[in-house]
């Protein structure tokens, strides 16, 4: 922990995913996504993350800066000016091959070793991402790099040292807080994501990208596809639901007679 | 692997039911794999918790006092994995299910696998299934290089069923350590109800309800008849109709309930991959070109405003018939 309570580094972890609006499908022969047509973006519950470091960083106008780490191919470097754009001040993208196929656990691995070149304050998450859904990393990141980790945080505050973030839960919320350095994973009522203006996105270009390569790591295991502790064994492509029958219902009465007897042949009454 | 540890979630000793889905699945591993099937519940109410356990299936329940939030679940999961040897852990792919997963996993450096809706396990070896891009796809991945594994279970999927089970109650020694994370206060802004991901009906509204009322009157109570919970479209949650909490779909929750109820909703890609695994998709809607005809097995042009009610009316007569 830093003794002082001076300017925060403040890191985002963003993640690029295939368009969320696009209908995917996979190639029958190749048993991968079609990529063709499929763009590929910002993972949408990372932009929630760079929005609620950009919002602590304004609030507290003290020379804290916004830091985006993201572990992608070197092709990747435009949709990280995206985050640039919208207001943070610089990016380390990790590219290399050799993470390339790495699971759950070797992202987490590869991601904190990354993150502990930069000796953060505070790293702000987004709760999943859309391609993958596990929401498993906040917490692996957390552990891995050895920080409290407050999930769920549809509310963040720094102040005194100590982060507060009021953590969603099924049925309200809880207040929790912790120490800095700690780890944040925040959802989307936390906040409205900015556009990048034009002035932001003419600033990103200008902006550092930093390139880092798992030997400037120190790892002392193997991550990627060889290293993955949960390997993909198959892939499988289920059938296409069926059309099923469509009923016009004028009446609503005889409308809903037609759902309950359909509920009735399916033994749901 | 040889023994499963189900993780058991609880408030105050209330165990939720995606736990006791784990505490049950535990147990069919555990046999598969030749191995002891235990459970470990932490926290305030633990030891109330434990006495739901014992009409479980489990050789072994472990208890600790400890309130330490996640940090008091993950060190409790850590020294019975740990004593266990070999152990694949269950928890429930809900928010604290999550947490406390990815943290053991992180810790003893093991693979994770989330949304699992299957297991194949052969000799020793433990594989998941899990739908990945919104139901497209069905992956399978194999834990491996480690003692340890964690399947995160998608709830409603695996059956919990009571048994004469008779788990010995293993108390874990307290570690005296502090929490790390400070929980200050805890509030309740809505009433304890089932979530989305764990009930068996889910009667969801879209665009077309216009507003935020139908969620809390006529969707609600369509739900209620069926003992099930209400779901919203991005469209429904981004316009502040209803809280992020009920959004079913890409950037909301992925779900496969037996019984989906659109309304209002045209299901679009975007809400589609959160529900298409559903058992039953039915869908009410005053224009019939939507896209949700094409994949629903029933799709009733009409009304919304004036069938769901009469569909609850007459959902409620049969269940009270049956009763």
């Amino acid at each position: 922990m830093r003794p002082e309570v001076g300017p925060l580094k403040i890191l985002v972890t963003v993640k690029l995913v295939p368009d969320t609006n696009a209908d995917k499908r996979i190639d029958p022969a190749t048993k991968r996504l079609v990529r063709t047509g499929v763009e590929t973006v910002l993972n949408p519950f990372d932009e929630y993350a760079i929005e609620a470091a950009l919002q602590l960083k304004e609030k507290l106008n003290d020379g804290s800066t916004v830091t985006i780490v993201s572990m992608t191919s070197p092709s990747g470097k435009e949709i990280v000016r995206k985050a640039l754009a919208m207001g943070a001040d610089d990016a380390v993208m990790l590219c290399d091959d050799a993470v390339a196929g790495s699971d759950l656990w070797g992202t987490a691995v590869a991601l904190a070793a990354t993150i502990k070149t930069l000796d953060a304050d505070l790293v702000i998450t987004g709760t999943q991402s859309t391609d993958a859904i596990s929401g498993d990393l906040p917490g692996m990141l957390a552990e891995k790099l050895g920080i409290p980790g407050l999930t769920y945080a549809r509310k963040l505050d720094v102040a005194d040292g100590r982060v507060r973030v009021e953590r969603e839960t099924e049925t309200g919320y809880m207040t929790v807080s912790a120490a800095l350095p700690a780890l944040v994973s925040v959802t989307k009522s936390a906040n409205e994501p900015r556009y990048p203006s034009l002035k932001g996105i003419m600033g990103a270009k200008k902006k550092e990208i930093k390139q880092l390569a798992v030997a400037d790591l120190g790892l002392t295991v193997a991550v990627g596809t060889d290293g993955a502790k949960a390997q993909l064994t198959d892939l499988a492509t289920p059938p296409a639901r069926a059309k099923g029958q469509t009923i016009a219902a004028p009446d609503p009465a005889a409308g809903a007679a037609a759902i309950v007897q359909f509920l009735k042949e399916r033994k749901f009454l | 692997m040889q023994n499963v540890i189900a993780f058991i979630e609880h408030k105050h000793g209330a165990i939720r039911r995606s736990s006791l889905e784990a505490a049950t699945q535990a147990r069919t591993l555990a046999d598969q794999l030749g191995g002891k099937a235990h459970a470990v519940v932490a926290g305030a109410g633990a030891a109330q918790a434990a006495e739901t356990l014992k009409k479980y299936p489990l050789d072994q329940i472990h208890v600790s006092d400890e309130d330490r939030f996640i940090d008091g679940a993950v060190d409790a999961l850590e020294s019975v994995a740990k004593a266990a040897g070999s152990a694949l852990v269950l928890v429930g792919n809900t928010m604290i299910g999550r947490d406390v997963g990815s943290r053991f996993a992180a810790r003893v450096d093991c693979g994770i696998n989330a949304d699992v809706v299957d297991f194949t396990t052969d000799g020793g070896a433990v594989s998941c299934v899990m739908p990945k891009l919104g139901g497209l796809v069905i992956t399978t991945c194999k834990l491996t290089g480690s003692d340890f594994g964690v399947a995160a279970i998608r709830p409603n999927v695996f059956a919990a069923k009571e048994t004469s089970g008779a788990g010995e109650i293993v108390q874990i020694p307290s570690s005296g350590k502090a929490s790390s994370v400070t929980v200050e206060d805890e509030v309740e802004e809505a009433a304890a109800e089932l979530g989305v991901e764990e009930a068996s009906v889910v009667v969801s509204g879209g665009r077309g309800m216009g507003g935020p009322e139908p969620f809390t009157t006529i969707l609600k109570d369509l739900a209620d008849a069926f003992g099930g919970a209400v779901g919203a479209s991005r469209a429904a949650v981004d316009a502040g109709w209803v809280s992020h909490g009920h959004q079913v779909g890409q950037t909301g929750k992925t779900i496969s309930p037996q019984l989906y109820i659109a309304v209002g909703i045209s299901g679009a890609i975007q809400h589609k991959v959160g529900m298409r695994t559903s058992e039953t998709i039915i869908a009410i809607n005053k224009d019939g070109g939507v896209p949700i005809g094409e994949f629903a097995d029933l799709l009733v042009v009409g009304d919304a405003f004036a069938i769901v009610p009469e569909l609850t009316k007459l959902v409620r007569d049969a269940k009270a018939a049956h009763a």
